[in-house]
């Protein structure tokens, strides 16, 4: 199995729709080995020193193209990134080979110890300067470019003087990185905000990004007010289905990752979900491959 | 303006803080009237996910205290505790320290050494892959060089005794057994947790047994194993225990330097 893995190379994440991998469906992929284009998983889940989860995705990695999607880096710390967690990252990325890289445009290391949920980040100048040498950092260590994503934020701080997308743009464009456009964050964010998706998806170079998110999200009423948590337990909503076809009519399709976290479906459900997303891939490149004829 | 490390490590008081927010830490948030319960997703997060974490490693703890109890233990555990790694694969490590020093729990005095067993069910199940021991090696050996062999127990196996029955106790709450009282006058119960290939194997084993592996482990020879285990049980019949376990997964594979010269 190692020898199959040590001899392949990075296998490309190709322009279909992925799903999340988690521990709950890896019995079903490998029995019924779904057609679907790709995995992500968080590096972090499989930094174990051994067992089950990475048998596992060795298993699986031989049958799909893999995308690395790390959260615990917390490239916008005021922190030094952890060379260990980096260099275990590396390992990872060695061992499996992932088409795809990334990491979110956050924070989750203010002291000693960890948040593990994704903070928001103040966007200023002295912490573009400094997220963009903690790209850097990265993919120097990985010898690769990384794809950053945009967050989902519920509040703003008075110090921020950088509208959030330049920013997101900006730390990509000045380490050399690739965006990863998670809609259901533009969504979540705007809406939290009020600020506009249709500018916030103007801002982002189309050329600069390198793969989708789409997740669900909950409501919660802050009195009377409704603040979007994005909580990946629901089916994607029909807002984000809709924001999510006109950027690929505009732009093209894009390999489009969909993501649960908590609420975790059947397999069959998430699967159903990941061929409504190439549905719309598939009528995009259709109407781009008449236009060309 | 704040230099960006001093308003992450307010944030971060604010996160873990069991009080609402300071004035300090609201006042650096655009104010639309909302900021306590904007800021207050990010503190109920904080505490709810670190949280299903702590359920995932202890789902016995969970279901003997009620999901409520728990919720309150473990965020109370977030707060005092919170995770020092980047991965969360074996967060909850203090947690039945934790567990033991709740004076409302004194009550039910098995929780702790529950906790470690199923702390340690978690750690067998990330631990080092390692090949185990087979016939083959030890045929090879005369029985001189058996007795001074350090044989070494697979890495990811962790030994537990307890005053409580917590064997019986772990088994009566695995999903799909049926409700039964065990009673405390049961006695106490040592525990073998290690997962030689896939499966993480959850074993009660005699006083004796268990003293003898934790010799082994401690990189003691057979010889000087046996002795230790038979102070501790005189009942401890080795070759009863050979016979059941040196070929089930409880040893790696024999190293080039696994005997003495």
């Amino acid at each position: 199995m190692k020898e199959t893995l040590a001899n392949s190379v990075a296998a490309p994440v190709p322009l279909r729709a992925g799903a999340g991998l988690k521990p709950k469906h890896y019995q079903a992929i490998i029995e019924q080995r779904p057609d679907i284009g790709w995995f992500e998983v968080h590096p972090e889940n499989y930094m174990g020193r051994g067992g089950p989860p990475l048998s596992y995705l060795e298993r699986i990695r031989m049958d799909y193209p893999l995308s690395l999607h790390s959260v615990g880096t917390s490239l916008g710390s005021h922190l030094p990134l952890d060379v260990a967690h980096l260099n275990n990252l590396k390992a990872l990325v060695e061992r499996f080979q992932p088409g795809l890289i990334s990491e979110h445009l956050s924070w989750s290391h203010g002291y000693e110890w960890y948040t593990h949920d994704l903070m928001p980040l103040i966007y200023t100048e002295e912490s573009l300067k400094l997220i963009v040498e903690h790209i850097d950092q990265v993919q120097e260590c990985l010898g690769r470019t990384i794809l950053i994503e945009n967050p989902s934020s519920y509040l703003q701080f008075k110090q921020s003087e950088i509208p959030e997308q330049v920013f997101y743009v900006e730390a990509a464009k000045r380490s050399g990185a690739g965006l990863l456009l998670d809609i259901n964050n533009v969504f979540v964010s705007c809406s939290n905000h009020g600020w506009s998706v249709e500018e916030y998806i103007a801002a982002v170079p189309h050329e600069m990004v390198g793969e989708i998110h789409l997740a669900g999200h909950s409501i919660q009423d802050l009195q009377g007010t409704r603040l979007r948590v994005d909580d990946h337990g629901s089916p994607v909503c029909a807002e984000v289905w809709q924001l999510y076809q006109s950027y690929i009519n505009a732009n093209g399709a894009l390999p489009t990752l969909i993501e649960w976290d908590s609420n975790i479906p059947e397999f069959t459900e998430l699967y159903a979900e990941v061929r409504f997303a190439e549905e719309f891939m598939n009528r995009t490149s259709e109407s781009c491959h008449e236009a060309t004829l | 303006m704040k230099p960006l490390s001093e308003l992450q490590q307010m944030f971060c008081d604010g996160l873990r803080s069991s009080a609402p927010p300071s004035t300090l830490l609201l006042n650096e948030i655009v104010d639309d009237g909302l900021q306590l319960e904007r800021f207050n997703v990010y503190r109920n997060n904080f505490v709810v996910l670190n949280g299903d974490a702590l359920a995932d490693m202890y789902p016995v703890i969970k279901r003997l205290l009620g999901a409520e109890a728990f919720r309150l233990l473990a965020t109370a555990y977030v707060r005092d505790y919170p995770p020092m790694d980047r991965a969360l694969l074996l967060y909850g490590e203090r947690f039945a320290d934790f567990l033991a020093a709740v004076p409302e729990l004194s009550g039910l005095p098995y929780l702790a050494d529950v906790a470690r067993l199923e702390f340690a069910w978690t750690a067998a199940y990330h631990a080092d892959d390692v090949a185990v021991l087979g016939q083959h090696q030890v045929a090879a050996l005369s029985p001189d060089a058996l007795e001074n062999l350090r044989l070494q127990p697979h890495p990811s196996m962790h030994c537990i005794s307890s005053d409580y029955p917590i064997y019986s106790i772990w088994l009566a709450n695995q999903d799909g057994q049926m409700e039964e009282t065990i009673s405390l006058d049961e006695g106490g119960s040592q525990v073998v947790v290690i997962r030689p290939k896939v499966e993480v194997e959850v074993r009660e084993v005699s006083p004796g047994s268990l003293a003898f592996l934790q010799s082994l482990a401690f990189g003691e020879t057979i010889g000087t194993a046996y002795t230790r285990a038979v102070e501790m049980d005189a009942e401890f019949d080795l070759h009863a225990f050979f016979a059941r376990h040196l070929f089930d997964g409880t040893f790696c594979e024999l190293q080039n330097q696994g005997t003495t010269d």
